[in-house]
Formats: C-alpha cells, structure tokens, sequence
C-alpha cells in the first residue's frame, strides 16, 4: 500500500484477525469500570483481571450460541 | 460543574482533580488507547459526524479525543469537497446522489472505511467515549456529594486528626 499513514488511512484486516480485537476492547472496559468502582486500588489488578475474563468467556459464549442458532434456524 | 467539564474535556482529568490521581491517570490513558487503537484501525473517517451520527455523539464523549477526531475528519471531507470545484457541483445534485459521489472520492484517497474494519473501528471509538461518560458520572457525583481524595486517605486523615 503506497503512501499509507497511521491514523489517516484505514487498516485492511481480516473478519478472522478482528475478532481477537474483542480481548483489548473487554481489557480496557474493565480496566475504566473497575478504575472507578473498586474501593482499594490495591485490589485493581485482581478485579480488572476476573472481570475481563468474565467478559471474554460471556460474549465469546454468546457468540458461540447465536451462531449455533442462527445455523440451526436460520 | 467544573470536575464535570474537567471530567469530559481531558478524561481523567476530573478524577485527578478530586484527588484521585492514580484513577485519573489509568482513566486517561485507558480512554485515549482505546479511542486511538479505533482511529487507527479506522482512518480519519472513523468519527464521521455526517453518515454515523450515533457513534459520532459516543465520540464526542471522548472530549478533546473526539474534537481533534472531529476536525482532522472535516478537514479532510472538505478537501475533497472543493477539489476541482466540486463543491458547486454537488449542490446540483439530490442528496442520494451527493453521497454516491462522496463515497467515490473518499474511495480513491483511499479513505473509505469499509467492513469489517468499520464496524471493530467505531466500536473501539464509540466505546472509548461511553466509558468516559461514566467516568464523567462518577465525578460529577463523587463532587456533589463532596467527596475528594481516596477513601484510604480519608481514614488516614481522620486518624490524624484523633
């Protein structure tokens, strides 16, 4: 790609590759919400870990589900 | 009212100054990674206040993030507006067909954000400025109910002062 800028022009990527962009996005929801939540900052790093993968393993089943009935029904 | 604004324009910035700086700084940098991982995923069109109005109002939460997003975004749209005089042009035209030659000029840039980069790009950006908007909440309150520092600095305190 000639003449390519980060920030200006836009990334080719892949359904496949952009469904691994779901980490970062459960990673930084968690990281805010649990900025301003939690009581003892100490706690911070436990509690933005259990909540990520709270939120990985929930929308990664949620998509497994929806995509077994939408093959099924649809 | 100010930790509010504070709050919106510089993400972080409202929890900084209430005292609680740690917050702030893990705020700020999480936001603006967030919203720039989106934007450079996406281009410059990825806050793009004429055809996704509704990501566009997510990222406007992002306060100057989304404001220098905004800019960079118009500014661009307005270059290619008045190449070769196509401005004048385009008032000819129905809106439908307006749009048509938009997307064609932002095509050959090579600034047309299409699927399924768009949908991950707008995502990370929209999302940026919704967290921001409960940090925004969360100190809009914690300075209402007067509230300032952590709460390990308060017992400290009030310990002290025994």
């Amino acid at each position: 790609m000639n003449g390519w800028t980060l920030f200006y022009h836009p990334m080719t990527l892949d359904f496949y590759r952009l469904l691994w962009m779901l980490i970062p996005l459960c990673a930084f929801v968690a990281i805010t919400y649990k900025t301003i939540r939690v009581e003892n900052l100490r706690r911070l790093p436990l509690e933005i870990l259990l909540l990520c993968v709270y939120l990985v393993l929930g929308l990664s089943g949620l998509g497994v589900g929806l995509y077994i009935v939408q093959r099924l029904w649809m | 009212m100010l930790a509010l604004l504070l709050a919106w324009l510089v993400p972080g910035a409202g929890h900084v100054y209430l005292g609680r700086n740690t917050r702030g700084v893990i705020i700020f940098l999480t936001i603006g990674a967030t919203f720039w991982i989106g934007v450079a995923m996406g281009g410059v069109m990825t806050v793009d206040s004429r055809n996704e109005r509704w990501w566009f109002i997510a990222d406007m939460f992002t306060g100057v993030h989304g404001l220098v997003s905004w800019q960079r975004q118009d500014h661009v749209w307005n270059r290619l507006l008045n190449e070769d005089g196509q401005a004048q042009r385009l008032g000819q035209l129905d809106p439908a067909q307006q749009q048509a030659l938009l997307d064609k000029k932002l095509s050959d840039a090579g600034l047309a954000l299409v699927a399924p980069t768009d949908t991950v790009a707008r995502a990370f950006a929209g999302v940026a400025g919704l967290l921001n908007m409960m940090c925004i909440f969360d100190a809009a309150l914690l300075s209402l109910m007067g509230i300032r520092g952590e709460a390990t600095d308060r017992v400290s305190q009030g310990r002290q002062g025994q």
